[in-house]
């Protein structure tokens, strides 16, 4: 080994500094060892006891999480294998929002195993063919281990059970109380077929102060400015929306007004006044009592819907408007007109107030049904904030994952060990050498709960061999109890995982883990000089700006 | 092995994690926190802090030091963070916040270095501070009665300030605050409350005007010969410039003969003359704006005996709207009586080396001015500080009214009940909440080192007196001695306490979950990190 690696005949025929790595030990390895080095960098977020990373990107934004997809996010991984789980995470963010800790960990002790079974001489290929089989096997018996099935997506008991877990992970000591927040806002926005349900009807409005215990929920939509005009509050009010500035509309071809004499320019502005106020009138008219406005207000507006007493509102974001109007059921106007009854909105009560120091104004529906709810975040610090939002978001996307699919299995690590179980003794039955792999794959999934009793600071070994025992002896659902440090039933616990969320990890785990096995051979070519292009401040992301 | 090492983060990422990294992360807060404990209390000392720009800021208000101490460690910046925050939702206790949060985080660390598991310790003083919130409810004292409403009112407000640079004067600010928060309606809303500051004279000077004042605006010739007193007042505010000018920018005239040139001279005084003669029909005699009162206007105002003051700020001129009624114009074509603000008395007085125009007696009575006097402008800018947590408070307590013994007595009888209760905890939790409990002794002792008393003996004085059932035993500074803090009437809005407690947990649970940090180079060069102390 300590030998000179020979230089290959690609050399020749590349740039100079493009570096190419060839065979199991340089290529294999190597991969498999980057993948290892991140699973540990993120393993110890997993489960109810995970801790906290904090990251610093690189325009200087600070992260407190133990979310792996944003921890992924923003450690910019450079290692092109370790790219391949990140992928893996990303499409499992995307499909389900969560179980996104478990690809990684699962991928990178598969990548950990096969590495000893090509020691013994197995080649890659075998290893990953064993796994893809044992992958397929697993997938079979996943159904068979579904413990519940939501049913009714109405009940908030029910719900709250159900994405319970998800937050469990995330923030562990406020589980409770943000579970109840999430679940009431899922029950109040899913409409009627539950499979129309979308997760951009729950909005988070975070406003730094007091405790996360004191965040709320409501039927509305809150926003993060004042009024513009002097009047502060509506109650049971019409609304009228425009997508523009509320103000005297300026043509887009230049062109000046022609005055010939002395009179007209003195009735000039009369007759502009004249105008606007006909026009607020027409509004007031219609029972309009606040007015919502994608632009500026004009001062001789104002001037009109204070003396109309008609409460204005701006807001510069065009999906916010897009997302009030459909919470109090608007059409937008393109220009200012005065809308038929039927193209305005209602809200029970519209006003400004103030939460922690900040003007706010509330859009509330006090009925039990609509269609935005707004989750409002309180906490002591911005970073704490941030993370509830990603629990919060992460539950959400459960609540949606199971308007889709509703089967759940025992969470707690119980169908880990029941399905590396099942998988050992199949396993077992296999004929050729993927014997092995399959009972490393069994192997691999173990990691799972130890991982849970590894952050909890529990003896691995003694809990999964306990753990075994019950499964063996029958208790199928038999979990962890990190409270009590023992073996428990996770679904009399009432601690569930989703069957989608399971499955999809496991399937691209496996699949970033074979594709990694497969690569024999990684060229990189030299990095463009100048190095790579700095990146400015991301984006916003046109969900947040606004309300962020 | 000829084997480079594996390059997983970009070339330069930091990247520091495990149980150091929980430690090295407690001792940053410890610092923060160690920064700013010498101004908590009566006897606390003031910070002089010169930012990059070379201005100087005198201050004890720990949200104020920290904003200014631009701290980049990043989990020292959830102190800030925590000071931020309780300024926000209740404006004053925000070095006591960062003190506790300190503390809670020291009392843990040597768990930490016994290989405690760091999300026990969360568990466990999340639910101690969830039974410290139960506690501080029974304990807090429900004011009830007017007469008795102003009077806690007061007291809580002496309480806030004693620790600031104005405590000689606190009862003579505490009335004022107290005067001026009960002249706003049902939202309180916070810049109703109008605080002008003016250099010389001293703070016995310093008034509080029901109604508005604010400096004298520029103003044009013809500004001599108006009158500065009336009663009666009839104010027109305004949004229009009185001057002459384009009606329309991009308006353009086309004339053919030169008799229509005189015509449209005229029109356009015309048009001056006829919003100005709308005004004065309309029974003002006070006309502000919020954009220039040119010569014109002035001098056409002062022949009919009339008052008008071009440029005053927006804050100002809703201040006025809500004191006098009326509302601001943006057109005089409609202007009639019932928009029209009213006052009982406008003067124009000299205050330091500044005139002032002052509106009193005013119909809707819903805003005042603080009119501070006082020697250095960083003086002034303090008391300013300290008036606006006075304020806050007084808000705060306004809407919620109980009440608890300051001077430490709170903070020393929860401790007591935390530690009385952790005695029947079974395991290791106990360890934890005593630990806890002990937290909170931290705010009488930081009290006492500050006033210069031997804390060991104050606290132990404390713990006697708390454990014979004086649950209101606190230090009283200005004797020097252990008293009952209720009666002495060292009182603070509940509401103060029970968000500096959430808010100090908070942020000791987010440190101790921390146990990686990492870095990643920044892209626009510059901005190192600083070192990483305690390591």
């Amino acid at each position: 080994m300590a030998m000179k690696i020979p230089k290959s005949g690609y050399n020749r025929f590349m740039k100079e500094g493009a570096q190419h790595f060839k065979g199991t030990d340089e290529a294999v390895q190597r991969n498999i060892e980057a993948c290892t080095e991140l699973a540990s960098q993120i393993r110890s977020a997993y489960g109810p006891n995970g801790m906290n990373k904090m990251v610093i990107n690189h325009i200087e934004k600070l992260f407190v999480t133990n979310d792996a997809a944003t921890i992924l996010k923003e450690l910019e991984i450079q290692h092109p294998a370790a790219r391949i789980i990140i992928m893996a995470t990303e499409m499992q963010e995307k499909q389900i929002g969560d179980n996104t800790n478990t690809v990684v960990i699962l991928a990178a002790a598969l990548l950990e195993h096969a590495a000893n079974l090509i020691h013994m001489g197995m080649t890659p290929q075998e290893v990953a063919a064993g796994y893809e089989q044992a992958a397929e096997k697993a997938l079979e018996i996943l159904p068979t281990l579904v413990v519940k099935e939501a049913t009714d997506m109405k009940n908030i008991e029910e719900v709250r059970q159900y994405i319970r877990s998800a937050i469990t992970s995330k923030q562990y000591d406020n589980e409770d109380i943000i579970a109840d927040l999430v679940a009431k806002a899922c029950v109040t926005t899913c409409p009627a077929n539950s499979f129309n349900f979308n997760v951009d009807n729950i909005r988070i409005c975070k406003i730094i102060g007091s405790g996360v215990h004191t965040s709320t929920v409501m039927n509305g939509m809150v926003f993060k400015r004042g009024a513009e005009g002097e009047i502060r509050e509506a109650r049971d009010a019409r609304i009228a929306v425009y997508t523009c500035p509320f103000d005297l509309t300026q043509t887009e071809t230049k062109g000046t007004v022609l005055i010939e004499n002395a009179d007209e320019l003195r009735n000039f502005s009369k007759g502009e006044e004249a105008e606007v106020e006909e026009q607020v009138k027409a509004i007031a008219d219609n029972g309009v009592k606040v007015v919502v406005a994608a632009g500026k207000f004009g001062d001789m507006y104002l001037h009109f819907l204070n003396k109309y007493k008609i409460m204005a509102v701006r807001l510069t974001s065009k999906f916010d408007l897009r997302r009030l109007c459909r919470t109090v059921g608007a059409q937008p106007q393109a220009r200012i007109c005065a809308p038929a009854v039927n193209l305005l909105g209602h809200c029970d009560s519209v006003a400004v107030q103030e939460i922690g120091d900040e003007n706010v104004v509330v859009f509330d529906k006090k009925s039990e049904t609509g269609k935005v709810a707004t989750i409002i975040i309180r906490g002591s610090s911005q970073s704490r904030i941030d993370d509830v939002e990603r629990a919060v978001d992460d539950a959400v996307n459960t609540y949606k994952a199971l308007t889709k699919d509703g089967k759940l299995l025992a969470g707690a690590g119980a169908v880990e060990i029941e399905l590396a179980k099942e998988i050992e003794s199949f396993g077992a039955k296999a004929p050729g050498l993927e014997q092995y792999a399959i009972k490393k794959f069994a192997h691999a999934l173990e990691t799972l709960p130890k991982a849970i009793a590894e952050n909890a600071g529990m003896p691995t070994t003694e809990t999964l061999t306990k753990l075994y025992a019950e499964h063996v002896a029958g208790k199928k659902n038999a979990g962890i109890d990190i409270w009590k440090r023992e073996t428990m039933d996770a679904v009399v616990n009432n601690i569930f995982d989703l069957y989608a969320g399971k499955r999809l990890a496991i399937k691209l785990a496996t699949d970033a883990a074979s594709t990694i096995l497969k690569v024999d051979q990684i060229i990189m070519s030299k990095q463009a000089t100048g190095g790579p292009k700095p990146r400015g401040p991301k984006a916003q992301d046109e969900d947040d700006d606004g309300m962020a | 092995m000829m084997r480079p090492p594996i390059i997983l983060l970009k070339d330069g990422t930091e990247n520091k994690q495990g149980k150091g990294q929980i430690i090295s992360n407690i001792n940053a807060c410890q610092v923060v926190a160690d920064s700013i404990r010498t101004t908590l209390g009566p006897r606390g000392l003031d910070k002089l802090i010169v930012d990059s720009k070379g201005a100087t800021t005198i201050s004890n208000d720990g949200a104020t030091i920290l904003k200014l101490l631009d701290i980049v460690f990043p989990a020292a910046s959830t102190m800030v963070d925590i000071a931020r925050s309780q300024d926000a939702e209740v404006g004053d206790g925000t070095t006591s916040v960062v003190v506790l949060a300190a503390e809670i985080l020291k009392q843990m660390k040597p768990f930490i270095e016994d290989g405690v598991h760091p999300q026990l310790l969360i568990r466990a003083i999340g639910k101690a501070c969830e039974k410290t919130l139960k506690n501080l409810a029974d304990l807090e004292i429900k004011i009830n009665g007017e007469t008795e409403l102003r009077e806690m009112l007061v007291k809580c407000a002496a309480t806030t300030l004693s620790s600031k640079l104005v405590s000689q004067e606190r009862l003579f600010f505490a009335n004022m605050i107290v005067d001026a928060v009960n002249t706003l309606d049902a939202h309180l809303p916070l810049n109703m409350i109008g605080i002008k500051k003016v250099n010389g004279g001293n703070l016995h000077e310093s008034r509080l005007i029901k109604g508005v004042a604010f400096q004298k605006a520029f103003s044009y010739a013809g500004f001599e010969m108006q009158p500065k007193k009336y009663s009666n007042v009839k104010v027109a505010l305004l949004n229009i410039e009185l001057e002459l000018k384009a009606e329309k920018e991009n308006a353009e005239m086309r004339l053919t003969n030169v008799s229509d040139f005189q015509a449209v001279v005229d029109a356009e005084w015309n048009i001056l003359y006829d919003k100005l003669q709308k005004i004065h029909d309309s029974g003002a005699n006070v006309v502000l704006s919020k954009l220039p009162i040119g010569d014109v206007a002035t001098q056409w105002f002062a022949d009919r005996d009339m008052f008008c003051a071009g440029r005053i700020p927006q804050d100002d001129l809703d201040r006025l709207m809500s004191a006098c009624g009326g509302s601001v114009l943006t057109t005089v074509s409609q202007i009639d009586d019932s928009v029209l603000g009213k006052c009982g008395k406008f003067y124009e007085q000299q205050v330091g080396s500044e005139r002032y125009n002052f509106f009193e007696d005013c119909s809707k009575a819903q805003a005042c001015t603080l009119l501070l006097r006082g020697g250095a402008e960083q003086f002034i800018a303090e008391t300013e500080r300290s008036l606006h947590d006075a304020i806050m408070i007084v808000r705060r307590a306004k809407k919620n009214d109980s009440i608890v013994a300051g001077g430490g007595a709170i903070e020393m009888e929860l401790s007591r009940l935390i530690r009385e209760h952790s005695k029947g905890i079974e395991g290791k939790d106990q360890a934890f909440w005593m630990a806890y409990g002990q937290a909170f002794e931290i705010i009488p002792r930081q009290l006492c080192q500050n006033a210069g008393l031997d804390a060991l003996d104050v606290l132990n004085k404390l713990r006697h007196r708390h454990a014979q059932g004086e649950k209101w035993a606190g230090i009283d500074i200005h004797r020097e001695a252990v008293g009952d803090n209720l009666v002495a009437c060292v009182w603070e809005p509940s509401i103060v306490k029970r968000n500096a407690i959430t808010a100090a947990t908070e942020a000791a649970c987010l440190v101790l979950s921390i146990d990686q940090t990492v870095k990643n180079v920044r892209t626009p060069s510059g901005g190192a990190m600083p070192g990483l102390p305690g390591q």
